[in-house]
């Protein structure tokens, strides 16, 4: 099924359109919203990139637990036929499978009664000029799912890297609707996997590394009509902030900021991406998701405090408009990209009182919990004690109090600041538990040099402004170049981690844990491990044939639990291994910090399946032969 | 002698404003007003337009970004719009 296949609106869409379907918070668009609250409930489907709303990448599923896990073995196996890093997971709905690839960003659909035929292929024809755009590999997050209602069929939707969103019908894999969201020919690109809020569909930018503004845009699933769209610098009609923007938290900064602090017109090219995850609750009707760095990289060249690049979000699920911001590294100067994962969840805090949280581990090192109905600020603690460019958090404040001396500034070499750019913690899904209480945390241990230069602002092309060093953190094993990740269990609450345990190389694709007592992650040198939740004990892995930088998922067909993870190294960690790079300085610091990766895998691009001794639909012989 | 030191203080101050360059380190915690809260580092200016900090960027540069989404946003209100008139998505 190739792009030409453009579908028509079917005549009960029509009939939508003609209704009432444009009001948003139509009965229609609140079945479609309990449809895949529910579909996300049951352990026969993935139905998006974190699971279900929460993104708690947790699975309710025991078939394979500790006792056992010893005894996972491939099932089966599915090659995209694209080499370069391979993020997010494939989706799970019902007896059908969603795979996609990085670019040229091919999906495709297969039957998991039988996943060695494809069922239907989508491959779109895309300007390669993306690929000079991409900052950082030519990776894509995954696909969204929506349900379909009664008078459209279910969608899977997807996100090209040349900056088009495209409803697919899932089960033909006919385009029903193709948008432009992002322009390469002025920096800006898709990453992001979108994410369906009832008739919505979201989708985030990238590009802060070629200085793009950053935004977020809605569009209806049943006419490709934009919504709205709002942005993370500029005025605030542009931002999107509801007239009660911060009312429980005025410290943070309310009306006026997205201008106010930055000089002149630096916020058109002021970065603030957000090429991350979501997470929504259904009952708040909120939305939550991380805006990225300020543009560029060089601190120097932006007065000001920013706002709101490096922002936690909480936004009305209809209209977009913002109940609360928290910046959490203000006026950045190490590209701490704050786009990390959101995990919802309901514990007591301190003084016992239940609230509803949200989790966000977030690349300046510091993971913090945040009230998600209210923003108000629960905990903040360090990933790992060797965070330097902060002291700690101000609780009051909700400020970071900076370490002065792991500052950046123009003529200036900084040195062993800790995280690195890359943070310690970046893209990964992680996951938690809420029978242990514990967040599983797939980290990144890196430090860095940094060293800004000046350069102009032109539309389309790289505006960092700094060259930068990473390499392994202090607990590594900077000779050998090894030793730059970390997996730990985490306690919110209590601020205290249950276990940690060192790799060799960074945990880029981020863990999902099981009510089986088990944590699963991909490694960058080609593992896909499982570790006891309870200790962190290696209980199982098995070598995959690339580097992962996807996170694991799990679901349950026909009566077996089968664990998938995409392989195919690549990715920021890897651009120097799938570009060829030499200069440890290259690939914007990375290629010095993973030059031994090289030595432990090469590329390649695809799933792979698993399940207790390999059992799978081919134990029937029969099954896909030739028969006369 | 504490009148002097008032003076010099206040001296330093107006000083410190005239060139713009606080003689602390920049930690992130002195606020001007609730979330705005940036303070230059030492030897560098409040403002860096006119300074030698100035990228002197193109206004022309500046506003292709919006040039560019106002023309998206266009050509997908036409197609949407179309689809809705004909049933039929092109692009």
């Amino acid at each position: 099924m190739r792009e030409r296949n453009i579908g028509k609106l079917s005549k009960k869409g029509t009939a939508v359109l003609l209704g009432s379907v444009l009001g948003l918070v139509s009965s229609g668009a609140v079945l479609a919203n309990n449809t895949l609250v529910e579909l996300s409930k049951s352990e026969s489907n993935w139905v998006m990139q974190g699971k279900n709303y929460s993104a708690d990448h947790f699975s309710t599923q025991t078939q394979i637990n500790k006792d056992n896990v010893k005894d996972l073995r491939a099932a089966w196996s599915f090659s995209t036929g694209v080499l370069s890093g391979h993020e997010g997971a494939p989706l799970v709905i019902g007896d059908m499978m969603y795979i996609h690839s990085p670019f040229p960003n091919i999906t495709f659909a297969i039957n998991l009664n039988d996943p060695g035929r494809i069922v239907w292929e989508h491959k779109p024809q895309q300007d390669p000029a993306a690929r000079a755009v991409a900052c950082c590999d030519v990776v894509n997050r995954g696909l969204a799912y929506w349900p379909g209602d009664d008078k459209l069929p279910a969608m899977i939707v997807k996100s090209q890297l040349d900056g088009h969103v495209v409803a697919l019908n899932a089960e033909t894999g006919a385009v029903h609707w193709k948008v432009e969201t992002a322009d390469i020919s002025v920096g800006q690109t898709q990453t992001q996997a979108p994410f369906v809020i009832k008739d919505l569909v979201i989708q985030g930018s990238s590009g802060a590394e070629l200085g793009v503004r950053g935004y977020l845009s809605a569009f209806d699933i049943h006419t490709g009509e934009m919504v709205w769209r709002w942005y993370a610098t500029g005025p605030d009609d542009e931002i999107g902030l509801a007239n009660d923007f911060n009312k429980h938290n005025p410290h943070y900064g309310q009306k006026g900021l997205g201008l106010s602090t930055w000089e002149g017109d630096a916020w058109k090219i002021g970065g603030g991406t957000n090429w991350g995850w979501y997470a929504y609750d259904p009952d708040l009707e909120m939305f939550y998701y991380g805006s990225g760095n300020p543009a560029p990289w060089n601190e120097t060249m932006r007065p000001g405090d920013n706002k709101w690049t490096m922002t936690i979000w909480g936004r009305d699920a209809d209209t977009g408009l913002a109940k609360f911001g928290y910046q959490k590294t203000p006026h950045d100067e190490w590209d701490y990209a704050g786009v990390n994962v959101m995990m919802l969840s309901e514990q007591k805090d301190k003084d016992g009182k239940m609230r509803r949280l949200l989790t966000h581990p977030d690349r300046n090192g510091i993971i913090y919990t945040l009230d998600r109905e209210t923003g108000d600020l629960v905990s903040a603690d360090k990933m790992d004690d060797t965070a330097n460019w902060v002291k700690h958090v101000d609780m009051q404040t909700g400020l970071p109090v900076r370490d002065p001396e792991y500052s950046t500034r123009m003529g200036h070499r900084s040195r062993d600041i800790c995280p690195s750019a890359m943070g310690f913690h970046n893209q990964g899904m992680d996951s938690y538990d809420p029978d242990r209480q514990l967040f599983f945390l797939g980290l990144n241990h890196l430090c860095m040099d940094w060293e800004p230069f000046m350069l102009p602002y032109r539309a389309g092309q790289f505006f960092v402004g700094a060259n930068v060093w990473s390499y392994p953190g202090p607990k590594g094993d900077r000779q050998q170049g090894i030793g730059s990740g970390q997996i730990k269990a985490y306690n919110a609450i209590t601020g205290e981690f249950a276990w940690e345990k060192m790799e060799k190389f960074s945990i880029w694709g981020g863990t999902m844990a099981t009510a089986g007592g088990l944590v699963f992650y991909g490694t960058l040198d080609g593992f896909i491990k499982a570790r006891d939740s309870d200790n962190g004990d290696l209980l199982w892995k098995f070598k995959l044939p690339s580097g992962a930088i996807g996170h694991p998922m799990t679901y349950t067909h026909k009566g077996t639990q089968y664990v998938a993870i995409n392989y195919g190294v690549g990715g920021w960690p890897a651009v120097g291994l799938v570009f060829d790079l030499n200069d440890p300085s290259a690939g914007l610091g990375a290629v010095g910090a993973f030059s031994e990766l090289a030595r432990y895998t090469q590329m390649g691009g695809g799933l792979m399946v698993f399940s207790l001794d390999g059992r799978s639909p081919y134990n029937d012989l029969s099954l896909g032969e030739y028969e006369m | 002698m504490k009148k002097l030191n008032v003076l010099a203080a206040a001296g330093s101050a107006a000083l410190m404003l005239a060139m713009g360059t606080p003689a602390i380190a920049y930690d992130g915690t002195q606020c001007r007003a609730p979330g705005d809260c940036w303070q230059a580092k030492p030897g560098f200016p409040e403002k860096i337009e006119g300074s030698k900090y100035d990228p002197k960027h193109s206004e022309v540069e500046l506003n292709k970004q919006t040039q560019a989404m106002n023309a998206m946003e266009e050509r997908n209100r036409k197609r949407a719009e179309n689809f809705k008139k004909t049933g039929t998505w092109n692009y």
